[in-house]
């Protein structure tokens, strides 16, 4: 009873800070966490297919730049479109890529999906760099119009004042990561760990695997296109870099230092990330060296992340609770 | 002879040679990957960083031949320090951690790079009779280029000698089939994981050392060929020398004259075939496991 007491606290603790977030720490920290949570919904769809799905993708980010380039293309050709459908249109267009690639990605797995991956999204970073006429080229989109949050009769509100953006992107980031949160707690996201665990048995139980990854893999497409969208937004701007090979290992790394199969590793990794880039960018321009760095140290010392080091470092310390319970979704 | 045929036939020989070159880097991944199940991504950072080795030794002794023959190796004993003290402690972690961690070092010898020797183009000056044309059966060719292709043919007969006549080579193949098996025989397979490891990485240094005259040495050139040489390995199939060799010969073709007949999707084409492959047989030509 305490703990679920707690628990409301702490959520409602939460929720307290992010609606006053702008006004305790200014502009230049509110538009940093806008950036955070983008990457953190970013990397908790990577996470649905690598944590949950052990699926490893070298080329998520071009789901996150297609998300982009949908909402961008959309704002600047359709006349008088709002807001939530221009987001929507982004994320179909990363729904439509998954849907197109999911036939071919469904039967590989392991090294080979990585790899598809990685082949594919530089695919994707090459086409937007040479179909100048519709992507522009090295230039990107840019200065398209932003329309005004607005449902009809209800509340219209112009996104353009950072502040502003900030409640509008927490909302829809935060009902995004709330409702892969609700699919991981589903039967289905049991099916989507089994699947990860053991694909033959998954199967003997008369469950299709197939299918099921390519389920999963839609979705981890839809929301790291909604991650691709609003960033488009954020910057006003969408470009071939948004499709690159570092964008890609963005997520990787976020999800790693945090904790992989955790659910909110992911995040924690975002917000680590976010901290040392922000350190290491005031001292030197080696963000790669850095970033390389973090990667073979984590995956060397701590190879399930800060979630699992705070797990297992639980698990030493009180030896009395059962030990597997927690390491269930965790491997 | 007339001038289209002539074009036709140069542009051949500049396929043959890179996909030459794209055959020595995408040979020693598969090699890694065959006998250790490692895919090693740092792979076409180690052929890039052959070709500033090379660059350095070049503009310290000033002789192409001897950067030819010392560059590969220092390239391997970076790979062995690799293999010995970082993928062998995650080795028990699967194939992921492995993945990513690789991927980790292909961005510190990114960055080390641009540290050492600066984001320019470096040019790398070949000796004066390999530069130039000769002229056979009433063409001239590029010599260069036949040497690439002499010596990839040369590096390739060595790797067949050492892999069917030797017992190094013995243990080799056996132990791709089965590593825990030949360990258990009383061969220490932790050294011959390491020196097969060295092996990969001094097949990458040569390609390096090979495509350094014709590209200039720049950061961006372990993507540039690293990636054609991923997707050889992908397409041809996991661990099998044949299916590298033959997607090479086609990529390197397909590329040159993809460049010429259909330039500004020639990047394209490569992925393009590397998708129709993979649609109809998702392990690749020649590929039996994943």
């Amino acid at each position: 009873m305490t703990g679920r007491v707690l628990k409301w606290i702490l959520w409602t603790a939460l929720a307290a800070v992010l609606a006053f977030y702008p006004k305790l720490f200014g502009l230049y920290y509110t538009n940093l966490f806008v950036t955070f949570a983008i990457f953190a919904l970013f990397s908790v769809s990577f996470n649905l297919l690598l944590g949950y799905t052990g699926l490893l993708s070298f080329g998520h980010a071009m789901f996150f730049g297609v998300g982009g380039y949908g909402t961008a293309l959309a704002l600047k050709h359709i006349q008088g479109l709002s807001l939530l459908p221009a987001v929507l249109i982004g994320s179909l267009s990363a729904i439509l890529l998954g849907l197109i690639l999911c036939p071919l990605v469904v039967r590989v797995s392991g090294t080979a999906f990585a790899m598809l991956h990685l082949a594919f999204g530089e695919l994707m970073h090459v086409l937007a760099l040479k179909l100048r006429g519709i992507t522009g080229g090295e230039d990107g989109i840019g200065g398209f119009p932003i329309p005004r949050f607005s449902i009809p009769g209800i509340v219209s509100i112009d996104i353009k004042p950072p502040e502003n953006f900030y409640y509008f992107a927490i909302c829809l980031l935060g009902a995004s990561l709330w409702m892969i949160w609700f699919l991981t707690k589903t039967p289905f996201g049991q099916i989507q760990v089994g699947v990860r665990d053991n694909a033959k048995r998954i199967d003997y139980l008369g469950f299709k695997v197939p299918q099921t990854k390519a389920v999963v893999y839609v979705v981890a497409a839809a929301f790291a296109g909604v991650a691709g969208s609003v960033y488009a937004l954020f910057q006003n701007l969408i470009s071939s870099e948004s499709l690159n090979v570092f964008k890609s290992f963005a997520p990787i790394t976020m999800t790693m230092i945090g904790g992989v199969g955790s659910f909110f590793g992911p995040i924690l990794g975002a917000a680590i990330i976010q901290v040392i880039e922000e350190l290491t960018s005031r001292l030197t321009e080696q963000v790669e060296l850095v970033v390389g760095l973090i990667l073979i140290l984590v995956i060397v010392f701590v190879p399930m992340g800060c979630v699992g080091l705070v797990r297992s470092l639980k698990q030493k310390w009180i030896a009395h609770s059962a030990p597997s319970a927690h390491l269930e979704k965790a491997s | 002879m007339d001038q289209t045929t002539a074009m036709y036939v140069a542009q051949g020989i500049h396929g043959l040679a890179y996909g030459m070159i794209l055959f020595l880097v995408a040979s020693g991944l598969n090699i890694i990957f065959g006998m250790m199940g490692i895919l090693n991504l740092a792979h076409a950072s180690f052929f890039m960083l052959s070709a500033y080795f090379c660059y350095q030794f070049l503009s310290m002794t000033g002789s192409f031949w001897a950067s030819l023959l010392l560059a590969p190796v220092a390239t391997a004993v970076f790979g062995i320090l690799l293999e010995r003290f970082l993928l062998r402690r995650v080795h028990g972690l699967g194939h992921m951690a492995e993945l990513i961690l690789t991927v980790g070092v292909s961005l510190v010898i990114l960055a080390g790079v641009k540290i050492f020797w600066g984001t320019e183009s470096l040019p790398v000056k070949i000796p004066s009779f390999l530069s130039g044309l000769v002229p056979i059966a009433g063409m001239d060719y590029p010599v260069y280029r036949l040497f690439i292709i002499a010596m990839a043919l040369l590096v390739l007969a060595m790797m067949a000698l050492l892999l069917y006549k030797t017992r190094l080579g013995k243990i080799v193949r056996a132990a791709v089939s089965d590593a825990d098996m030949v360990n258990a025989l009383g061969i220490n397979m932790p050294l011959v994981f390491m020196l097969v490891f060295g092996v990969g990485t001094w097949l990458a240094g040569v390609a390096g050392v090979a495509i350094a005259p014709i590209l200039m040495v720049f950061p961006g050139l372990a993507d540039q060929v690293g990636m054609d040489a991923f997707v050889v390995v992908v397409t041809g199939g996991l661990g099998s020398l044949s299916g590298a060799f033959m997607v090479s010969i086609i990529f390197g073709l397909l590329s040159s004259y993809g460049v010429q007949f259909v330039s500004s999707l020639a990047p394209v084409l490569m992925f393009a075939f590397m998708a129709v492959v993979l649609a109809i047989k998702p392990t690749g030509f020649f590929g039996e496991r994943e």
